[in-house]
């Protein structure tokens, strides 16, 4: 009956109830949560001023520390006596310990053994290749395109330079356009124009011993490094 | 109709484009002075009033209803993965013109020594049951509807099955990334993919640590901060806003440039023969041919490098930089003047691309070192 | 209804305020005065994010624009949605794109992954709009400088997780986004094997630095995209990432009590 009663009047005065939380005096009599609601006054309290009693707190602590590192008796006598202290060597040991855990971390993110589709194949002979042109029809399986000029074929790389994007082959214009950012390339491989840096590159290419070409795309050889050369990134026809 | 659109790609070429934003830029957000007196005397402030943000609005509206006759401009725009870059446009101008309504507002207060709008009295504080949870309430359900709305209304965007030998033409990342994929034509990647974004982040980092102006603290205000606003304003809605736009509106097949009515061909020839610097210094102006020594070919983009950014900072920090270099110290300019000369590398490296050809600066592609 | 009906029923109320089982819940009981009203604030685990009271301004649109809370709201149907989508998308080249599909068509209520890729978009607008409204209050300035740093970790976090996510469908828009955002990465001064510097790494002629050891790699989990990569995409997107956003998160809300609340003038 009593509860029933202080919340009649609770109800009925609400600016007395109000006034009487505010009040600390009053805030006795009522439940547990009293103390938490004078905690609650203080802090709404406290942000009016927030500089003075954030200095105070500030100092105070550090002050208090600094006395107890003077006053200690166990950090002086081991710097005297060796070299490195003992808290040296254990910061040493936990910050090798950690270094080798991130290193573990980081070599678990790189397998051993890659699941990666096979990488040399055999692209026909070569009599199938029409001289002057690019042929795009293995593009899509094997990611190569191969062109035979009047001396050479080579297999160029269908991976654009400047961020990987497959260019296309326009016919019309003769010449390889990245869609990503507009590098062109002849059908050389050489870029010139957008931002690609550098030509395409090409795969090794060799006569395989039925007389079919052999493409290895494990190796590459780069025209700015001068590897176009090498006798194993054309054929001879 | 066909005049009013043929007006519009023409005003849309990056080089028109680009130079009228800039140049007009900086009179609607002054940097300094001389420019606000510019804005006074222009009327430029007239955007930040009631009447003129339902201007604005309007002539938004009116463009894009105006575009959605336009068979390729409908392309372009109800694509379901450019939608949100639709509303972003509306929000961003929307919120632009809110909180430089509210500074507007607040500079004539501070002017007349009068408390800001968003002054109350300190002692007089609302409570966060009821006033604020129901606020957020509100707005988390008006949120909610929005989105379920938007979801059954537009089905999630999903291509053909990839398919690692066929680009698409043109790919584009996702839409907050073209600006990313922007700065990607006119420089290396590792530096408009590593260092550019890097640095974004770290300018962004730096910002509290470099505007040591204490007052605006609480308040929409733009006179008494003027250089960091608008300066913020044009990384924010210029390097980035816009990029993102032309990204989506102007880049077409093969990403070349095409204005917002034009129809997507994809054989649309633009002859794009870049140049690199030392190859205009050998073979163009020298007619040497090109030396071996790598050092020696690339000797004058890297002593223009060099000079760009050790020369320019002290240069500025004596002329018309000197009050800010006095107020902000050694350090704390140098970084500033470092990250904005960065900034400004984007837009000079856009304009000699559009106007000489130029490709690299410094071209390395021995050691994938090209600026 | 008559006045004692009337009565009768608000006792029911009360009655029901004042129970056990109420008030074990609900410390402060149903938050009728102003003292109940701060209490439920102060006693509630998520309410006592915000301070009891606060300024005026504070609680305007035209000031907060509610946006910081909406990114926040985002968040947390993006999580729920995403957790549903969990439930039938295998992370496999096999799998990824058929399970979309399904998704579309064969789930009942199929807007799942509507509502999480357009939830997605908007999340992004949301939390460059609060950057963008932080800056125009000039609330990044001191005591609130950290915060604001903060603050460009999770927006950077929270395109990452956009962009992470952007390849599990794996269609032709998600993997040709995903390789040319990862060839940036092979272009990472020292890090990146086609980076500046990569060639410098070297012990006599084997280059450390080279396609199966450089920082793509290791988010490829091999040299091209593909069933490796969607996999740590996967994992990513829907653990690693979220993990760390939670936590900067916490760091956020809790700074921004700490460093005084909301902004306000002097």
């Amino acid at each position: 009956m009593d509860d029933q009663k202080h919340l009649e009047h609770e109800q009925n005065k609400p600016e007395d109830a109000e006034r009487s939380t505010e009040n600390p005096e009053e805030m006795k009599q009522s439940e547990e949560n009293s103390t938490e609601m004078k905690i609650a006054e203080k802090k709404e309290i406290e942000p009016k001023k927030p500089e003075v009693p954030k200095k105070k707190l500030e100092k105070g602590p550090t002050k208090k520390r600094a006395s107890i590192g003077k006053g200690s008796i166990l950090v002086e006598p081991i710097k005297r006596r060796s070299f490195f202290s003992w808290l040296t060597l254990a910061w040493v040991a936990f910050t090798a310990a950690t270094g080798t855990f991130f290193g573990m971390m980081l070599r678990f993110m790189f397998p051993n053994v890659l699941f990666e589709p096979k990488q040399t194949f055999k692209a026909g002979y070569p009599d199938d290749y029409t001289i002057g042109e690019v042929t795009t029809s293995l593009k899509e399986k094997y990611g190569v395109w191969i062109i035979r000029d009047t001396e050479h074929i080579y297999a160029l790389s269908v991976v654009c330079t400047h961020l990987g994007c497959t260019p296309n082959w326009l016919q019309n214009e003769r010449k390889f356009k990245c869609p990503c950012h507009g590098s062109g390339f002849r059908k050389s491989g050489i870029n010139f124009e957008g931002p690609a840096p550098r030509p395409l590159e090409r795969y090794k290419i060799v006569l395989a011993d039925d007389g079919q070409i052999l493409i290895d795309k494990t190796k590459k050889f780069a025209y700015e490094k001068g590897q176009w050369s090498d006798s194993e990134s054309y054929l001879v026809v | 109709m066909d005049l009013i659109k043929s007006v519009i790609n023409t005003l849309a070429s990056p080089t028109i484009l680009f130079t009228l934003i800039i140049v007009t830029f900086f009179f609607i957000f002054p940097l300094n002075d001389w420019f606000y007196r510019w804005n006074k005397r222009l009327k430029l402030d007239s955007f930040w009033t009631n009447r003129g943000g339902i201007k604005m609005f309007i002539i938004l509206l009116v463009f894009f209803a105006f575009g959605l006759f336009d068979e390729n401009f409908r392309l372009i725009v109800l694509k379901p993965d450019n939608v949100p870059i639709v509303g972003l446009i509306f929000l961003v101008a929307f919120f632009t013109w809110l909180s430089m309504k509210q500074a507007v507002d607040n500079d004539v207060h501070i002017e007349n020594n009068e408390n800001v709008n968003e002054y109350s009295d300190p002692d007089d504080k609302v409570l966060t049951w009821p006033d604020l949870v129901y606020i957020e309430l509100i707005a988390l359900v008006l949120c909610t509807v929005l989105l379920i709305v938007w979801s059954i209304g537009l089905q999630a965007p999903l291509e053909e099955p990839a398919n690692p030998t066929l680009s698409p033409n043109p790919a584009k990342a996702p839409w907050y990334f073209l600006g990313l994929q922007e700065m990607l034509v006119y420089f290396d990647p590792w530096i408009a993919g590593v260092l550019f974004p890097s640095l974004m982040i770290v300018g962004l980092m730096a910002i509290p640590y470099l505007d040591t102006n204490k007052k605006g603290v609480g308040y929409y205000s733009f006179k008494q901060r003027m250089m960091a606003v608008s300066l913020y304003m044009f990384g924010w809605l210029v390097l980035w806003v816009l990029l993102i736009i032309i990204g989506t509106f102007l880049r077409g097949p093969n990403w070349n440039f095409f204005g917002p009515f034009e129809y997507w061909d994809l054989h649309k020839l633009q002859p794009l023969t870049n140049i690199n610097l030392s190859e205009y210094v050998y073979i163009i102006w020298f007619s040497t041919g090109m030396p071996d020594n790598i050092l020696l070919r690339e000797i004058w983009g890297i002593l223009l490098i060099l000079g760009y950014f050790l020369i320019l900072p002290p240069l500025f920090a004596k002329t018309w930089l000197k009050n800010l270099y006095n107020r902000l110290g050694n350090f704390r300019y140098s970084v500033f003047i470092i990250l904005i000369l960065f900034a400004l590398s984007m837009p000079i490296k856009m304009y000699l691309r559009w106007m000489v050809n130029l490709k690299y600066i410094v071209a390395i592609p021995e050691y994938f070192f090209n600026i | 209804m008559s006045k004692s009906e009337k009565k009768k029923k608000e006792s029911i109320l009360l009655r029901l305020g004042n129970s056990q089982v109420w008030k074990s819940i609900i410390r402060s009981g149903v938050p009728r005065d102003r003292r109940g009203r701060m209490l439920s604030v102060l006693n509630s685990v998520f309410l006592h994010l915000h301070p009891v009271r606060m300024p005026k301004h504070a609680v305007k649109l035209k000031y907060t624009w509610c946006m910081g809370g909406l990114s926040f709201y985002i968040f947390l149907v993006l999580t729920i949605t995403g957790i549903l989508l969990m439930f039938y998308y295998r992370p496999t080249i096999e799998y990824a794109y058929t399970d979309m599909i399904d998704l579309r068509e064969q789930v009942p209520l199929g807007i799942m992954r509507e509502i999480h890729r357009w939830g997605a978009h908007l999340m992004v607008i949301t939390v460059w709009l609060h950057m963008f409204r932080v800056f125009m209050t000039g609330s990044y300035k001191s005591p609130r400088e950290f915060n604001w740093v903060v603050g460009v970790m999770l927006l950077t976090l929270t395109l990452l997780l956009s962009f992470t996510g952007y390849l599990l469908p794996w269609d032709q828009l998600a993997i040709w986004a995903i390789t040319v955002g990862t060839n940036m990465a092979r272009a990472t001064p020292f890090l990146g094997h086609e980076g500046p510097g990569a060639a410098l790494l070297s012990i006599g002629d084997i280059n450390l630095v080279h396609a199966g050891s450089d920082v793509r790699f290791a988010l490829l989990g091999g040299r091209f995209v593909g069933e490796a990569a969607l996999l740590r995409f996967y994992v990513l997107h829907c653990i690693g990432l979220p993990f760390i956003i939670v936590i900067f998160m916490a760091v956020h809300f809790w700074r921004i009590r700490k460093d005084g609340g909301i902004s306000t003038p002097l």
